[in-house]
Formats: structure tokens, C-alpha cells, sequence
């Protein structure tokens, strides 16, 4: 338990993003003088995130979804009894249905590959939640990078033997941006780059990791700023980078445009 | 049906998106294939029948989640839950939220299993909450709203649910049914 009055009680709500804005920005200046309430609401970030991984645990049969799509269109759904997953069918088939089957399965084939596209993107929706967890709670830590440096030929050669990969990092003289420095970052216990850059009065963090399926997300460019975050992931070169921040869109499309350049 | 033709449009819109939230989150309350199914089409058949009743720019989320929920606690295990497990009337009240770090770190370094297996053995009226919460990432008044209580016992209820988890993860108590009672 904290020790710290003043914010004793209202971690929970500042992790749950319930305070007033004022309050939000008051406790994040507090996190960074007080570890007593850092440690606090780091270990409520992980565990919110243990909860949500695994609180997301069941996924609906493809029939069920498949009916509701019908029902929701007011069209007449394919009959679906959950308890009793009636199978007549089956029993009355002969091979003068063949057609029938034929085109059942064609329509089959085209719902999974829906099915497939709609997990996909409920995996990816996942994985950009997941990368914005690392992001908060990196920031809300008393120490958001362990190689704090501005310098990039300083940040770079740091990963060196800590990731599986290496990368290029942007020149930043005559551009609103400035390296803060990074920290390696774990994605599905796969090892990454956590780079955290400067803008204005935001932080923006970048992630690099190798490009495999689990990561999940979209297959080339992808942009969205639904959340309260602008986020754009892209691969290049077998990586795949993640860019996050509260920052505005043009700034996180700048800062993108730089690394995709970098050499 | 009580929906007009122009409206069906409109609820697709609105309710496919949430199609995958209400079915895992029916089958943490129903703990059970078959009626998370059919929990899922009942709150699709009432949600489409009373659309009409919906009032646009509001919570359609809550909306459609209260109904998942009043739905379970209609049935027949949703009563039973109801029954096994009757809120301590001291837990409605806002209390304050504290957070033990020792314990908190069991919860976030436990693995998946063994947090599913925790929710698992918490009784349903005890994990709905924080699911809403960590899960759906549902505001305190959008889950007040599903619960139909107020905001100050839905901050209660998180933080008394977190605290079970963590005692849980951290062996300290078994928690079921009528033991959960503190």
C-alpha cells in the first residue's frame, strides 16, 4: 500500500483513467517524485493487463455469430439450437444434394474467410491495447527508459545484445523531436525496443519488434486514433513498428515519416 | 418484430461490433457453452425488439450489456447465482481503494491459467465488475449503468474484487460461493 496521503486511494481511479484530466496530470507530475505511488500504480497497470489477457479468453462459436449477423439484418436466421445442434440433416443427405453441399460449402468457405478477417481484427484491436498498455505503463514508471540518452548513436548500439534485431534511428537536428532513450520491451515474450521520444510536452513511444504472426496486427500500414491515442504500426525490413503517443496525428505521421527514412 | 426495416441497418451497425464482447462476457457469468450461446441470442432478440425504445448519442454498450446481464440473472443460473451469493450490503458502500503491493504483484505476475482459474473461482456476482472493468475497459458510469447501481459501489466492487483475486492468486483464501462473504 502506498505510504503517500496525498494520492492514497485515488491510484486505482488515476489506473482506470477515472480522475479529471487536472487530477490525471497532476498525479503523472506526482509519479515522478514519489515511488511509493509509482510502484503502486505499476503493479495495478500489470495487473489490469494480466486480468484483461486473461479475462479475453472465450470465442464464439462461427455459427452462433453467423446468426446474429442474419437476425441483426431481419433476415431469417439459419436455425441454430444451442442445446440441441439438430443434425437432421445430415442424415438426410443422398448424392442428388451434391449441388446443394457443393454451394454450402462454397458459402462455408467465404464465412470462415470472413471469420477469419473479423479475428484478425479483434486480434490486432488486442495488440494495439496491449502496446498501449506498455506505453502508460512505462511512463507512469519512476524510470520509463534504462538508457536515457538524446543521443541516437548512443541509444542504438545500447540494444546491442539485449534484442534479436537491429535498427536505424532517425537523425533529429531541425525537427521538433528529441530521443529520450529506450528500454527493452517484451511483446509476447518476444524481446523489443521501447524508444520513447519527446514532442512539445508529449511522450511518444516506439516500438520495434521482429515481425511474426504473434503479433497479430494489421498486415501492412494501419492508422487510428478511435482511442485516446494516434497510433500507426507499419513493417519495414522484417520489423514491425509500433508508433503511440497522445500526441496529434500530424506529429505521430512526422515522427513515422522519420523513421521509415532513417539510415 | 417490433424494429422497422430502416432500423435493422442501424443495429447491425451498432450491435455486431459487440458481438464478441457479450459472448465471452455471457460465458464468465453463464460458466457454460450452450447458454452463453443462448444468453447471447436472447440479448440480440430483446435488444432488436426494443431498439426502437433506444435513445441515440447514448451508451449503446451499456445498453446492450445490461440486457446480457438482466437476461442471466433471469435464468435459471442466474438465480441461483443471485442465491448462492447475496452482496454484503457494507461492500455497496463506497469504500476507500487501497492496493497492497505485495499482493498486487502476485496478480501481475500470475499467469494466464492461474488468473483464469482465479475469475473461475470467484462466485459470478463477484467478477462481473472488474471483467467490465479490465476487460471491456467500460468506464465506472457505463459499468454503473450495466450493473444499474451507483459509481461509488461500482469503484467498491472493483476494488473489493481485485482484492479477492490477489488474495486468491496469493493463496491466502479459497473463495467460493458463501465464502466469499467476508
Amino acid at each position: 500500500m502506498t505510504n503517500c496521503s496525498t494520492w492514497q486511494g485515488r491510484v486505482a481511479s488515476y489506473v482506470d483513467a477515472e480522475l479529471p484530466l487536472p487530477e490525471m496530470e497532476a498525479f503523472r507530475e506526482h509519479l515522478a517524485t514519489c515511488p511509493d505511488c509509482a510502484s503502486t500504480a505499476l503493479a495495478l497497470m500489470e495487473s489490469k493487463m494480466a486480468v484483461r489477457r486473461a479475462g479475453n479468453r472465450y470465442a464464439a462459436p462461427p455459427e452462433l455469430r453467423a446468426n446474429m449477423l442474419h437476425f441483426a439484418k431481419g433476415e431469417p436466421a439459419v436455425a441454430h439450437n444451442a442445446a440441441g445442434r439438430d443434425r437432421e440433416g445430415y442424415r438426410n443427405f443422398t448424392a442428388r444434394h451434391w449441388t446443394g453441399w457443393a454451394l454450402a460449402t462454397a458459402a462455408l468457405l467465404l464465412l470462415a474467410a470472413g471469420l477469419f478477417v473479423a479475428a484478425n481484427r479483434r486480434q490486432s484491436a488486442k495488440a494495439v491495447a496491449e502496446f498501449a498498455d506498455l506505453h502508460v505503463t512505462a511512463l507512469a514508471s519512476a524510470n520509463p527508459v534504462e538508457v536515457v540518452s538524446t543521443d541516437r548513436h548512443t541509444v542504438k548500439p545500447w540494444f546491442q545484445g539485449r534484442i534479436p534485431f537491429t535498427f536505424d534511428l532517425p537523425d533529429l537536428q531541425a525537427t521538433p523531436f528529441t530521443l529520450v532513450g529506450g528500454r527493452v520491451a517484451y511483446f509476447h515474450q518476444e524481446p523489443g525496443a521501447h524508444l520513447v521520444f519527446g514532442y512539445q510536452r508529449h511522450f511518444i513511444s516506439v516500438f520495434i519488434f521482429r515481425d511474426t504472426p504473434q503479433l497479430a496486427m494489421p498486415a501492412s500500414f494501419f492508422a487510428d486514433n478511435t482511442s485516446s491515442f494516434t497510433l500507426r504500426t507499419w513493417t519495414q525490413q522484417g520489423l514491425r513498428y509500433v508508433i503511440l503517443g497522445d500526441a496529434n496525428a500530424a506529429a505521430i505521421a512526422s515522427l513515422t515519416e522519420l523513421l521509415q527514412h532513417a539510415r | 418484430m417490433k424494429a422497422q426495416t430502416g432500423s435493422y441497418g442501424e443495429f447491425e451497425r451498432l450491435a455486431m461490433p459487440l458481438f464478441d464482447s457479450l459472448y465471452n462476457f455471457a460465458r464468465w457469468l453463464a460458466q457454460d457453452a450452450t447458454e452463453a450461446e443462448d444468453l447471447v441470442q436472447e440479448t440480440f432478440k430483446k435488444a432488436l425488439h426494443g431498439f426502437s425504445s433506444f435513445v441515440p448519442d447514448t451508451d449503446f454498450r451499456a445498453w446492450m450489456f445490461r440486457i446480457l446481464r438482466n437476461t442471466f440473472l433471469t435464468s435459471r443460473t442466474g438465480l441461483r447465482a443471485k442465491l448462492t451469493v447475496e452482496l454484503d450490503p457494507a461492500d455497496e458502500e463506497t469504500t476507500p481503494v487501497t492496493w497492497e503491493t505485495p499482493e498486487s504483484l502476485a496478480l501481475a505476475s500470475a499467469t494466464r491459467e492461474a488468473l483464469q482459474a482465479a475469475l473461475d473461482g470467484l462466485p459470478v456476482m463477484y467478477r462481473e465488475a472488474v471483467l467490465l472493468c479490465d476487460v471491456e475497459e467500460m468506464k465506472y458510469q457505463e459499468i454503473a449503468q450495466v450493473l444499474s447501481v451507483p459509481v461509488g459501489t461500482v469503484m467498491s466492487r472493483i476494488a473489493r474484487e481485485r482484492k479477492l483475486l490477489r488474495q486468491m492468486l496469493a493463496g491466502e483464501r479459497s473463495v467460493r460461493s458463501g465464502s466469499a462473504r467476508k
